[in-house]
């Protein structure tokens, strides 16, 4: 990569917290903030926990008419902007591109509206005004009244991953000055039900990368990193930079990773590739670590023989997952614990799996180095990895 | 209909096989890998159709992978479960 | 504005829609100006009747894949992996040329029909009889899973979703990776379905009173649903004959600033009231602006038809589609295009611009 893609502002909301102080400090104290759902009911005979945002994000009566997922994306950009020191009007005069991934917010699934739709009464048309209102990047491009490019990216689990990473290539081919990007996705029936159906669910709280690791916990959050080229603003401190992005494609099975992890390590490779850095060179790994038995055994062995010895985590079991929303706010999070140079204990990791034989951190460490990689699986097959360096912020 | 035939009809109208008749399914074919060629989202969705269509709960697939191996498998848990 | 250090050239399209399948079908409805929507008999049953729509078949993709390969496939998907298949004809390229090769699919919508079919299963019979086979098939990224598992295109894979401004996105990754050098190859494609809960959606929005055609420079609302894909193979390699070269691809807001001159704006006027006025305003930069919009009907990624129009209006030098001025669009009144400008607007007034180039000196396919 040759230009310099600086981070100077990083807006981050989810279970664990609303701002990324928040968020790293429930992580630190090890608190893991899972309910049954509380926004919507089913009838499965027992919940399945998920992390929902708690109440007193959303205080924007502007935001009212849009769907939650395009809500979240807007706080986590109201952070991030505050923290870069970026005024609207200021963003106006310049080459301003929006690049966010999601999941529930590009799916026209309104229950309430099909339901009636299907039981043949003339349902309210307000479902699908704000469906059609609330893609989540355009949402952000019109708020701010920017005219750069604006794209939703839908490649499942890896958007968030994937919206960071080309939102850096725009910057360093030159197509934009600034570049908001990240993700974001809110909790709903239609996927909750839909990771119910695939058995991937776990009925307790995960415990990604364990012998008895039972599935996955859904949850919401959005996160949104200001991008901008060094030479924009020489003097401004930064948060940290994308070093290295790459992606790769199983062209295997719609749910199930390729069981050499094809895709990932492709992804693996381009980021160091096009990077320059070495693996020897990072300080950690964030692993996608969904918890599910699958997304494990073929994420563990890509570790194995890719990054041997490389201590890494997995945040899910703080946060959820978050889908659309999830590499996103692992950007934000892995940004977080470079600058505290301490790596949290992975959540719900209890007895080492033999067949894994990887144990993710069980404590909080500490480390020396400026550099992780942060990587995400997706349903389609979609790898994404990106490398982060840690900023100059003074703490 | 018998339950074997019914299995036989939902492997290929709900599994969408085009290529096969249920009267081509042979009783002891095995369901996944060599035999019919099902695979793991065929599995979670076999599960589904039989809670539909016989209300017989196959909890997890640690309980589901002896019961799915073949419609003679299936068939007979589908049997011992029924209400 | 993407500037072009890499000469990027679009070397296949393949489409399919109302029209048919395959260039020879898309050509014969661009020449025509127009083909007909198909009328939707039924009605919801609320009394509103469906209006009538420009409907896509995928027959033709047994000639690329095996039927059991199919099995999992909606009308999504299938639409979006013929789409490809006829692109990479048209290249000339075959299943051994895809090992590295990219895949970008740009959807206003995704895969609707299966999106309310997982809706149905639960609403059926329950959250516990939910189907998981469609809910792994409804979300967006599906059609470019396929596109990768069944080609083995193992490059770069990416689905993008913001609707009228999908195809422009699209394309600013795909220049990206192709002057960066990430890809050598890439295969971008607009890809939408059309589904009766659109079509009532259509009904309840903009009222059943339709045009029989759709109308692209008319004051009326003339939109009529459309679907189909439309894709381009983008190349670095300079393709031998007719080398159409994509220049520059920008978003903005208001009118686009035409960076280089053009002889052709394509206007993705699809008869929709919210976006007319900006159109009506192209048609005072320019005498020749022309659309296409009824040869396939109004879906988000229209553009991506209108990419493959104009791609086709450059080789065959010949301009094709209907004119914003009506004396002429009669047979020699236009001239050869050598550039054209292909715009699309959302409601809001965001356009994206991408203009094609034939290249000097290229000699007649």
């Amino acid at each position: 990569m040759a230009e310099l893609v600086c981070i100077t502002g990083i807006g981050c909301l989810c279970a664990a917290g609303n701002g990324l102080d928040e968020v790293v400090n429930t992580i630190f104290a090890g608190q893991r903030r899972a309910a049954s759902p509380r926004a919507f009911t089913t009838s499965h005979p027992q919940p399945y926990p998920v992390f929902a945002v708690e109440e007193g994000w959303d205080v924007e009566p502007e935001d009212a008419d849009l769907l939650k997922t395009s809500r979240l994306g807007l706080a986590a950009m109201r952070q991030a902007l505050d923290q870069a020191g970026w005024s609207v009007s200021d963003l106006r005069g310049l080459r301003v591109g929006v690049c966010m991934g999601t999941t529930v917010g590009c799916a026209m699934n309104n229950e309430a509206f099909y339901a009636g739709y299907r039981s043949g009464a003339t349902p309210d048309m307000q479902p699908i005004r704000r469906f059609l209102a609330s893609n989540p990047a355009e949402v952000i491009h019109r708020r701010l009244g920017v005219s750069g490019p604006c794209q939703t990216i839908v490649n499942a689990c890896s958007s968030g991953t994937d919206a960071i990473g080309l939102g850096s290539q725009w910057l360093q081919a030159g197509l934009c000055d600034v570049v908001l990007a990240g993700g974001a996705d809110e909790l709903c029936r239609t996927t909750y039900n839909g990771f119910a159906s695939l058995q991937i669910s776990a009925s307790e709280l995960c415990r990604p990368f364990s012998v008895d690791r039972c599935g996955l916990n859904l949850g919401e959050g959005a996160a949104v990193l200001v991008l901008e080229k060094r030479s924009l603003r020489s003097d401004k401190s930064v948060q940290g930079l994308v070093r290295g992005y790459g992606s790769g494609t199983d062209g295997w099975h719609l749910t199930a990773p390729h069981p050499e992890g094809r895709g990932l390590r492709q992804a693996l490779t381009e980021a160091f590739r096009t990077s320059g850095i070495q693996p020897s060179q990072l300080s950690f790994i964030n692993a996608h670590g969904t918890g599910t038995r699958e997304n494990d055994r073929a994420e563990s062995l890509v570790l194995r023989e890719c990054l041997p010895n490389i201590p890494f985590h997995t945040t899910k079991g703080y946060t959820g997952h978050t889908l659309g929303a999830a590499g996103a706010i692992e950007a934000a999070l892995t940004l977080a614990f470079l600058l505290r140079q301490q790596m949290p204990a992975s959540a719900g990791f209890g007895t080492p799996d033999p067949e894994l034989a990887m144990t993710p951190t069980r404590v909080v460490t500490p480390f020396e180095g400026n550099l992780a990689l942060s990587q995400s699986l997706a349903f389609g097959g979609n790898n994404a990895a990106l490398i982060l360096q840690r900023g100059e912020r003074c703490l | 209909m018998t339950i074997k035939e019914k299995l036989k009809q939902i492997l290929v109208e709900d599994l969408n096989l085009e290529d096969i008749t249920p009267e081509e399914i042979n009783d002891e074919d095995p369901l996944f890998g060599e035999g019919l060629g099902l695979d793991s989202l065929d599995a979670v969705e076999l599960v589904v159709l039989v809670q539909k269509h016989f209300g017989v709960e196959i909890k997890d697939m640690e309980q589901g992978r002896p019961a799915l191996q073949s419609v003679n498998t299936l068939a007979a848990f589908i049997e011992q479960n029924q209400a | 504005m993407t500037a072009t250090g890499t000469t990027v050239y679009v070397a296949g399209i393949g489409c399919v829609g109302g029209f048919g399948a395959g260039i020879d079908a898309f050509r014969a409805a661009l020449k025509q100006g127009c083909c007909s929507p198909t009328p939707l008999l039924q009605q919801h049953p609320d009394g509103q009747p469906f209006v009538p729509a420009y409907l896509a078949q995928t027959d033709k993709l047994s000639d690329f894949v095996p039927k059991r390969a199919l099995r999992r496939l909606d009308h999504y998907a299938r639409l979006a992996l013929l789409g490809g298949y006829l692109a990479l004809a048209d290249a000339g390229l075959s299943a051994q040329d895809c090992e590295d090769l990219g895949v970008i699919i740009a959807s206003g919508y995704g895969a609707t029909g299966t999106t309310f079919g997982f809706l149905d299963s639960i609403l059926n019979d329950g959250d516990s009889c939910a189907s998981p086979t469609s809910f792994s098939t409804s979300v967006h990224n599906v059609a470019a899973a396929y596109l990768s598992m069944q080609m083995q295109a193992l490059g770069p894979n990416l689905t993008v979703s913001c609707f009228e401004q999908s195809m422009t996105a699209a394309l600013h990754n795909a220049l990206c990776w192709l002057q960066s050098g990430r890809v050598r190859r890439v295969l971008v494609g607009g890809v939408d379905e059309h589904n009766p809960v659109v079509n009532y959606c259509y009904g309840r929005f903009f009222g059943t009173q339709t045009a029989a055609v759709l109308s692209p420079f008319s004051e009326q609302h003339s939109a009529l649903p459309g679907e189909g894909a439309a894709f381009l193979l983008l190349t670095t390699e300079r393709p031998g004959l007719s080398p159409v070269r994509l220049t520059d691809v920008a978003s903005g807001s208001g009118v686009p600033t035409m960076a280089a001159p053009t002889d052709v704006v394509l206007a993705g006027a699809d008869g929709h009231g919210a976006t007319a006025p900006f159109y009506r305003r192209l048609s005072g930069e320019t005498p020749a602006l022309r659309s296409c919009t009824p040869c396939y009907g109004s879906l988000p990624t229209g553009q991506a038809f209108d990419l493959a129009a104009a791609t086709l209006m450059l080789r065959d030098r010949c301009c094709y589609g209907l004119c914003a001025a009506p004396q002429t669009n009669e047979a020699g009144s236009c001239p050869a295009p050598q550039r054209i400008s292909v715009v699309k607007y959302s409601g809001d007034g965001s356009y994206g611009h991408v203009r094609l180039q034939l290249e000097e000196g290229s000699r007649h396919a």
